[in-house]
């Protein structure tokens, strides 16, 4: 297993347009490195670049402090599974993931005892003679991750292992993924664009969009301190809730004030929009639906504001919980509430938000001003 | 209402089918079954394709065993067609290869290759008889290889070969064209690069094709006929005589047209052979995908 180092790594293509800008990023032996974000983001083409699948068009790539941009994909010592899986359709389960080894002409009896511990790991000894065309998408899946467990590479790459398999299944391989990681104690670097899967499986998570790295962190510090507006709203399901509002000042506290509504800051927070003068200045205020408590369920532990009218839009039933999303006086809000909230739509209900978790974005930079 | 509505529909539609298939059946049967069915019946006569004639029942079909000419046709139809079925696999698939790669020029290329196709075979013949008989021999000093009765057989192949290339070539082409791209990349992963890759991964997968290709080919180069007649008319000392061309010059020419007639019907039996024989073997080594 080994670290990997990205420094300034950029891909622009013949037609001049840039898929990834300046990429950075010091991965450490057995980190679960996810990149997440929109389609289009650049990810993936990261991804093919560490494979070697995509030339570097500027910058290093270094595997286990090796420069290897112009090394040839199969001497990187790295693995890949594929989004469509990419197996062999003429080769048995067997065949194809005793094909790596083949080819770098391993002893029989080592390929075979490989090939079986790896069937074993993954549940597919009673598949081994059949052909790709007789598995299931959630079996292809598994087959892909022999072929690449097969070769005890230094790097696991995956990109968007799971986005082909139905939604079941999907749940039961990412925790699947989430036991190898740990079985094999190996340094993995996963694409998708499911948030869901970034928080569940990453040690850390890049975030990106338009090519250029957005955040790198830990899913806890990603979700309660994301750097900008973007990132607020990726991560987190549902989305942030974001409004525009006017910071004020009254009585030595710091205000926010949307419509009629007015909230007051705790000082910590009103002290840092404060002092980097934005009282008088319009900000985004994000507050995730979880945050916003509806006043039946007021609780003692939160620091929360001033009450807030809203009126119930939509209503949804989640099972334990359900989601409300209302419109209040300066904008729309959605809030978790429980199952037996009575609120449905049309109810005239208040809410507060819990000014601890509030956060407070720039409106021009989109930056992240306080947590 | 409405079922009636629809069984008119529907008989109107039949009608359109019908006047559509039956002018083809028509001129199917009148140029291809009928004569077909005549010259199985020629073929216990001995006629010579004009005036009376007598039923001699299967003495055609024995003498044809015993006629040193019929073997030898037979001999040179097949070695002709074996070697230009290999050839024009193994070099199509080349090209193929080649014009599915990354290259600049790749569709003008494409076009150009293609172009032998849709030359007739007289017209090609022709023009490469007047490049063996006179620009060869003019660069390299020597006799044409069409005036060698151990050569010329070489020269019928070579042009065979670089007509058939062209559709040959487009078939490789899309089946090259099915191997999806990720496969490939896994591939270059796992390590199967340059002729691992193409023994492994690209060959197998586009065996469809081969198999296509295999039996198409080889049934057209055992009918091998007009490029015979523009290059050699089966000479030097009918030492490049195919089977078509024997049943057309001796049966209609020649006054065998009996004879002939038992000769084709026996050609007509060996090709579907061939065939059947071929895709029953190459079908057991496609991959069941």
């Amino acid at each position: 297993m080994a670290g990997l180092s990205l420094e300034h790594i950029g891909k622009k293509y013949p037609n001049g347009y840039e898929g990834v800008k300046d990429f950075n990023l010091e991965i450490a032996d057995k980190e679960f490195i996810i990149f997440v974000g929109p389609s289009g983001c650049g990810k993936s083409t990261t991804l093919r670049m560490i494979a070697g699948l995509e030339d570097i068009t500027s910058g290093t790539l270094k595997i286990d402090g090796r420069v290897v941009n112009d090394v040839e994909p199969k001497d990187r010592d790295i693995a890949m599974v594929f989004q469509n899986y990419a197996l062999y359709p003429h080769m048995t389960v067997y065949d194809n993931m005793a094909f790596p080894m083949k080819l770098r002409k391993a002893p029989q009896a080592e390929i075979d005892k490989a090939v079986r511990e790896a069937a074993r790991i993954l549940d597919l000894e009673k598949l081994l003679d059949r052909k790709p065309s007789a598995l299931s998408g959630g079996q292809r899946q598994r087959v892909a991750m022999g072929r690449a467990i097969v070769r005890n590479p230094k790097v696991y790459l995956m990109d968007e292992p799971l986005s082909n398999l139905d939604a079941k299944l999907r749940v039961q391989m990412r925790a699947e993924i989430s036991k190898l990681h740990d079985r094999l104690g190996a340094t993995i670097i996963y694409v998708t664009h499911d948030q869901t899967e970034a928080m569940t499986l990453g040690t850390r998570i890049v975030v990106m969009k338009d090519g250029v790295m957005q955040q790198v962190d830990t899913p806890s510090k990603l979700y309660g301190e994301p750097c900008n507006l973007f990132v607020a709203g990726f991560i987190g399901s549902p989305q942030m809730n974001f409004i525009d509002a006017a910071v004020g000042e009254a009585a030595g506290k710091v205000t926010l004030t949307f419509g009629k509504n007015v909230i007051t800051l705790p000082d910590a927070k009103g002290k840092v929009l404060k002092d980097k003068g934005y009282v008088g200045k319009v900000v985004v205020a994000g507050i995730r639906p979880e945050d916003v408590v509806d006043s039946n369920e007021y609780s003692e532990h939160k620091n929360l504001s001033e009450t807030i009218d809203a009126v119930v839009t939509v209503y949804e039933l989640l099972g334990s919980e359900a989601m409300i999303y209302a419109d209040v006086d300066g904008g729309a809000i959605s809030s978790h509430v429980s199952a037996t909230n009575p609120a449905r739509v049309g109810s005239r209900i208040k809410v507060a938000f819990d000014v601890d978790k509030l956060h407070v974005f720039d409106k021009q930079s989109e930056l992240a001003i306080v947590h | 209402m409405a079922n009636l509505a629809m069984a008119k529909n529907g008989s109107d539609r039949n009608r359109t089918f019908m006047l559509i298939l039956i002018p083809v059946l028509v001129l199917f049967v009148a140029f291809n079954t009928f004569p077909l069915l005549t010259g199985f019946f020629y073929s216990f006569t001995d006629s010579k394709g004009y005036g009376a004639f007598n039923i001699v029942g299967v003495q055609n079909y024995l003498d044809l065993f015993s006629d040193a000419r019929v073997l030898n046709s037979y001999l040179f139809t097949f070695k002709v067609a074996v070697v230009a079925t290999l050839g024009t696999n193994i070099i199509s698939l080349i090209l193929a290869i080649g014009l599915s790669s990354k290259i600049k020029f790749k569709s003008a290329l494409r076009g150009l290759y293609f172009v032998p196709r849709i030359l007739g075979g007289l017209v090609v013949g022709y023009v490469f008889s007047y490049f063996f008989t006179y620009i060869v021999p003019a660069i390299t000093g020597t006799e044409s290889i069409l005036a060698s009765t151990e050569w010329a057989w070489v020269a019928i192949v070579i042009v065979v070969v670089w007509q058939a290339c062209a559709q040959t070539t487009i078939i490789y082409l899309t089946g090259l064209s099915s191997v999806p791209e990720d496969v490939y990349e896994a591939g270059a992963l796992d390590g199967a690069t340059g002729w691992d890759k193409f023994r492994y991964i690209t060959f197998p997968l586009i065996m469809p094709s081969v198999t296509t290709n295999m039996v198409l080919v080889m049934k057209d180069m055992l009918m091998v006929f007009d490029q015979i007649v523009s290059m050699t008319s089966g000479g030097p000392a009918q030492s490049t005589e195919s089977i078509s061309y024997l049943i057309y010059n001796n049966g209609l020419a020649g006054g065998q047209f009996g004879y002939q007639c038992a000769n084709a019907v026996i050609f007509f039996i060996l090709i579907a052979v061939v065939s059947i024989l071929q895709t029953k073997f190459l079908n057991s080594k496609e991959e069941q995908l």
